[in-house]
């Protein structure tokens, strides 16, 4: 049975649970709803909840174990000579899978007779010819082994999911029992169902921790795993960047440190634009301007911040690179090849980063009190002198953690280094020359054709593990900052 | 101290230090201060009295044009300080304020070390040729405001450690030691405890032999103590200006009276 | 009160007239000057960088927008068609009837240059083609002079536009030089015009050869379907989580992890988000790839954060004495929040929600990792539930996409892409702010 259609049964019976519960209720009172200890939606509420809840779990949790459990029986049953050289159980699963989902399709489409796709003894050369015939796709790997798998798996799944959907429709049927049984006028069905919605209140509310949790998981294993392959000394330590496109292992050199530099460096080159800018800006903004003219170039400069990242990115590599390499260029000092460069990619963060600056120190300006700004007046001092002397010292610790937010900001930046910075890892100080990030390198080891299990995919994770601790550390150690500095003037 | 006689000094023989003509200060639409005209004395500690909002810390604020910081506040009218127009155009602010000290409601000291906030008017006006100057004028200060003893030792931790009353002293000192020649207070012992007001009272006392004091009270009690001139504002008006003693036990004006002695406030 | 006494006899020093400005503040003042102008500067400098982004998204983007089409009026006899039918190459039959009419057709216009087969099929592409099919399709029109459009090749497009010039001309077998010589009398003549590039709009990603064709359209209902999720899970979970911090949660360990976790999740980078979907929604859950129901439920996880954070302060500025006065009447606590608070804070929740997906909408980076790039958005999804589980790309990795091919003639395609994303961001925020205008309460 069809997913969609399992799920429209469920939630019929709790419409069907709802206004049965709410007659039962009625009746028991002698359909005087003033007699209900709550107001008779709640009973219907009561019974609705009972039938979708629980099923709709099981549901949920089957359809991520199920996968789980019948990879790991069939996973058992492909004998070990059935892995090719170069290649791991993984890969060969994956062909299963591949294969148990083409079976389906072939079989759905009419492309292939039901007897065939499950017959055991079927021959692969022929099932894999009318796999093709019907459009599915196939690989050269077909072989008896991952067929007879393949079969295995597609037979569990339908089994799986039949028995799953046995199991929602009776866990659905219990409920609406349950919540009819209880649906009499002495209930108390408003404190039920009240009970019910804060259960799913605080679950919703813990989706919050179980992402981190999945964050935190899915870089590990995947870390962990890289690790096994590739020495965790050369990752950290190691300072040249060439992944093999073709090989497994081996022919790879994956030093981190090049990356990092390029990703420290085009920070700073941001930093260096975007601090002095947003800074003053905020400054102007909340000390100078007439409310007339905040109310204009506030936004204006928001602007800046709505405007999406890929746009920044193709800003860096159609505009601005071609600027700055007529400038730099060969034509120019000589000191550019190429329009991607860590100049390109800097300069164009270091815009995205200016409304970003100038906003949280904005906020921070305006939360030193007015008393400080007038002590200083009163003694004589000019305007930018109370700002230099008085406000900016007592803003630093706020600013510092804007700054250091706006950092991992530019750290955790995609697509303008993607676009604008270039693909060769170097360890070089020209900052007209091309380098690359962890990010960059993220998108690109995982949107090429090297499978999930070679270590030139999987040090995506390692990256991905090196950037979330990066950034995390930054936004906790900024965000204690800012939070001590506002409780200084609270 | 507390229940100090009322002092009948030689208020007479000094010098006016300033002169306002025809005040008249808007809050936008509100006005604020009308037609206030008043002689302030130098050498004399003068106490502003009256009810909430009567305008008189807006009146001291004109005084050294604190009030040009509010973007919609006008001020119309003469204030003049040993005869110049301190709202005539040639005026720098700036230059008004060094003249004319202020210190205010709440104790504001800067969030830098005691020595700084102290130092800071004596830098920006110039007045050190250097580091030495610079820790006398410091010592100078901090001794007018009679906090040195207390502090003499921590010169470098930060301002804002101190307690209240100190932290007041700190910013009279810090007023002092730009060297000015009026000194306004707004209020200055309204978030201390009585012996901290205690101690600033004395202090202001102490300070007249040098300036001329302005104070705004909303406390008639401090205005007998520490004062020798009184001006009651009620509502925007200068009601009754003249010797402390006279308005405390004998004033001329009804509304006065009745502030004085509880009626209204 | 020593202190003061000690010093008690020292006069203040007396200062100049306040009339003249000294040397000292007339430096002061300068300073003061100079500080005021680099606050300006920096304004300016932001927002002339913002006129520059602008500038170049529209100039570079708006001929996207446009195609350059051949108008010729061809009438085909009964005959013509007949006999190319019978031919063997039956197109190049097509083609040649179609040159000797525009051979025809310039001579009466008075338009003299020269030009052959391989001009025309560099120019327009294999016109017989077109032809055949519309002739085989509508036979009725045999006979009767029809007007076609016939859009030029995207170098002629790109002669249009600057792009290419006949200085920078590398002669290949796409483009030569005498052919823009003739490009140039048919545009004198008025054969070759602009024309909006429907095609733009709803096109699909049409491969790396053929800039041309490529449109947004299929990416444009990727995406779509990509906020359908983002707004039926964000939206539920994020004022679900919300109410339950803002109202319920006691102060214990547990709301404060959450609360940790909350403002620390608002900070991780977009791609991380991307890893966790790559990592548990295709490698451990085994959902499609390039799904947009994977790329909804990432951007839901990167965007719960805003959402939550913006609905709890609009439940925030509900004043406590709303709460107190439906639990006067006896209300419970919950129904004080959904009967009372949640309504009154629903305009600013709405409001958070619109700029979450907006913020959304035009997020890339997680999107690659999980296989939604341009190339894969080829075809509309069938059907509703279709959309949600077919190989789908969304606006912003098509654009990406396009950005990075070799050939110059996308980036015009990328530029015009930005143009329609930056359209439906803007509409997005203008629903937000005329909201937040309509419901605006001062408490």
């Amino acid at each position: 049975m069809p997913l969609l259609w399992l799920i429209l049964i469920v939630l019929g019976i709790a419409v069907a649970g709802f206004v049965l519960g709410r007659g039962r209720a009625l009746k028991s009172a002698g359909g005087d709803a003033r007699n209900l200890h709550s107001l008779p939606g709640y009973y219907g509420n009561n019974v609705a909840i009972k039938v979708i809840v629980p099923s709709m779990l099981v549901m949920l949790v089957w359809l991520v174990v199920q996968p789980l459990v019948i990879d790991g029986s069939v996973s058992a049953t492909i004998p070990e000579g059935a892995v090719p050289e170069n290649s791991s159980l993984g890969l060969v699963m994956s062909e299963v899978r591949r294969t148990a989902e083409g079976l389906e399709n072939a079989v759905a489409a009419g492309g292939m007779s039901q007897a065939l796709a499950t017959d055991p003894d079927a021959d692969f050369a022929e099932v894999s010819q009318q796999l093709q015939d019907a459009g599915q796709v196939v690989t050269s790997q077909l072989t008896q082994a991952v067929l007879r798998a393949a079969q295995d798996y597609r037979e569990m799944h339908v089994f799986g999911r039949t028995i799953m959907s046995g199991v929602v429709l009776v866990l659905a049927l219990a409920g609406l029992a349950w919540g009819l049984r209880e649906s009499h006028k002495a209930f108390r069905a408003r404190n039920t169902v009240e009970m019910s919605i804060r259960a799913l209140l605080i679950a919703a509310a813990s989706i919050a921790i179980l992402t981190t949790i999945g964050i935190v998981l899915s870089l590990i294993f995947n870390t962990i795993e890289f690790f096994k392959l590739y020495p965790a000394a050369d990752f950290f330590f190691g300072t040249t960047w060439s992944p093999s496109f073709s090989g497994r292992g081996g022919s790879s050199e994956l030093g981190v440190l090049p990356l990092l530099w390029g990703t420290f460096y085009i920070s700073i080159v941001a930093l260096i634009v975007a601090v002095p800018i947003g800074l003053f800006s905020a400054i102007y903004l909340s000390e100078y301007a007439s409310p007339r003219v905040r109310s204009v170039a506030k936004p204006m400069l928001e602007i800046l911040a709505g405007i999406p990242t890929i746009v920044y990115g193709l800003f860096a590599l159609l505009t601005v690179g071609p600027l700055l390499l007529s400038v730099f260029g060969k034509d120019g000092l000589g000191w550019m090849q190429a329009g991607t460069a860590v100049m390109t990619a800097g300069l164009v963060m270091g815009i995205m980063l200016i409304p970003f600056v100038s906003s949280l120190s904005d906020d921070i300006i305006n939360a030193v009190p007015q008393s400080m700004r007038d002590g200083s007046y009163g003694l004589g001092a000019t305007q930018s002198e109370t700002i230099k002397q008085v406000i900016l010292p007592a803003a630093l610790p706020g600013i510092v953690g804007a700054i250091l937010l706006a950092a991992s900001r530019a750290i955790g930046e995609t697509m303008i280094v993607v676009l604008g910075a270039g693909a060769a890892a170097k360890l070089s100080l020209n900052p007209f020359e091309a380098m690359t990030t962890v990010t960059a390198k993220i998108v690109s080891q995982l949107t090429g054709d090297a499978d999930f299990s070679s270590p030139e995919a999987l040090v995506a994770f390692a990256l991905g593990m090196t950037l979330f601790v990066l950034t995390l550390g930054l936004n906790v150690l900024a965000l204690y900052i800012v939070r001590k500095y506002r409780e200084q003037y609270e | 101290m507390y229940d100090a006689p009322l002092r009948k000094t030689d208020v007479e023989t000094k010098n006016t230090k300033i002169v306002a003509q025809d005040v008249n200060v808007y809050y936008g639409d509100t006005h604020a201060i009308k037609d206030v005209s008043v002689d302030l004395l130098d050498k004399t500690v003068t106490a502003f009295i009256g009810p909430s909002g009567c305008g008189k810390s807006t009146f001291l604020r004109c005084l050294n044009r604190m009030n040009d910081t509010i973007d919609i506040c006008r001020v119309e009218g003469k204030i003049s300080l040993d005869g110049e127009d301190i709202y005539d155009k040639r005026v720098d602010p700036v230059q008004l304020r060094a003249k004319v000290g202020m210190v205010f409601q709440k104790p504001n000291p800067f969030p830098k070390s005691i020595y700084d906030n102290v130092a800071y008017g004596p830098k920006i006006h110039g007045l050190a040729k250097n580091k030495a100057d610079l820790d006398d004028i410091v010592e100078k200060a901090l001794r007018r405001g009679a906090i040195w003893d207390e502090v003499k030792d921590r010169l470098h931790a930060p301002g804002t450690g101190l307690s209240g009353g100190q932290q007041q002293r700190l910013c009279i000192a810090r007023a002092v030691a730009t060297e000015p020649e009026v000194l306004l207070m707004d209020e200055p012992c309204s978030a201390l405890d009585p012996i901290a007001t205690g101690q600033v009272e004395e202090l202001i006392d102490e300070l007249r032999g040098q300036y001329s004091v302005i104070i705004v009270t909303h406390s008639m009690q401090q205005a007998a103590r520490v004062s020798q001139k009184t001006a009651f504002f009620h509502l925007g008006n200068l009601v009754e200006y003249g010797d402390t003693s006279q308005i405390f036990t004998n004033p001329e004006d009804s509304r006065t009276e009745s502030y004085i002695t509880g009626r209204i406030g | 009160m020593t202190d003061a006494s000690l010093n008690g006899a020292e006069e203040p020093r007396r200062r100049g007239s306040i009339h003249e400005i000294d040397a000292r503040t007339r430096k002061r003042n300068a300073r003061e000057a100079r500080f005021k102008g680099y606050g300006i500067g920096a304004i300016l400098v932001g927002l002339f960088f913002l006129v520059v982004l602008a500038v170049s998204i529209v100039s570079s983007g708006l001929p996207a927008f446009t195609k350059t089409v051949v108008k010729v009026e061809f009438t085909m006899s009964q005959e013509q068609y007949d006999e190319a039918e019978s031919t063997l190459f039956k197109t190049a039959a097509y083609s040649d009837i179609f040159i000797a009419q525009l051979r025809d057709t310039m001579e009466e216009e008075g338009v003299e240059v020269a030009f052959d087969e391989g001009s025309i099929e560099r120019l327009l592409g294999k016109v017989g083609g077109t032809l055949r099919e519309f002739y085989t399709a509508n036979e009725d029109q045999l006979g009767q002079p029809v007007t076609f459009q016939l859009p030029a090749s995207s170098r002629v497009d790109g002669y249009f536009n600057g792009r290419v010039t006949r200085e920078g001309l590398t002669e290949s077998r796409f483009l030569e030089l005498t052919d823009l010589d003739l490009v140039d009398a048919l545009a004198d003549a008025g054969v070759i015009t602009q024309a909006f590039n429907w095609t733009f709009l709803t096109g699909s990603d049409s491969g790396v050869d053929n800039p041309g064709g490529a449109g947004i359209g299929v990416s444009v209902v990727g995406s779509f379907f990509m906020m359908l999720v983002v707004l039926v899970l964000a939206l539920p979970i994020g004022v679900a989580a919300s109410i339950y911090l803002e109202e319920f949660a006691p102060q214990n360990k547990f709301t404060d992890l959450i609360e940790v976790n909350i403002s620390n999740l608002a900070a991780v980078p977009s791609i991380v988000f991307g890893i966790l979907g790559l990592a548990v929604f295709i490698q451990f859950m085994h959902l499609p790839q390039s799904a947009p129901l994977v790329g909804g439920l990432v951007l839901t996880l990167m965007t719960l954060p805003t959402i939550i954070i913006s609905t709890r302060a609009s439940l925030k500025s509900v004043p406590p004495s709303i709460r107190d006065a439906a639990l006067g009447v006896g209300a419970s606590k919950m129904q004080s929040v959904f009967h009372h608070v949640l309504p009154l804070a629903m305009p600013g929740i709405l409001t958070g929600t619109i700029i979450g997906l907006a913020q959304a909408l035009g997020e890339t980076a997680p999107l690659l990792l999980i296989g939604m790039v341009g190339f894969v958005a080829r075809d509309y999804p069938d059907g509703f539930v279709g959309g949600f589980t077919e190989a789908n790309s969304a606006m912003p990795a098509q654009i990406y996409t396009w950005a990075a091919r070799a050939d110059a003639s996308f980036y015009e395609k990328a530029w015009g892409g930005i143009i329609v994303l930056l359209v439906f961001l803007l509409l997005m925020n203008v629903i937000a702010i005329l909201l937040r205008r309509k419901f605006e309460r001062r408490w």
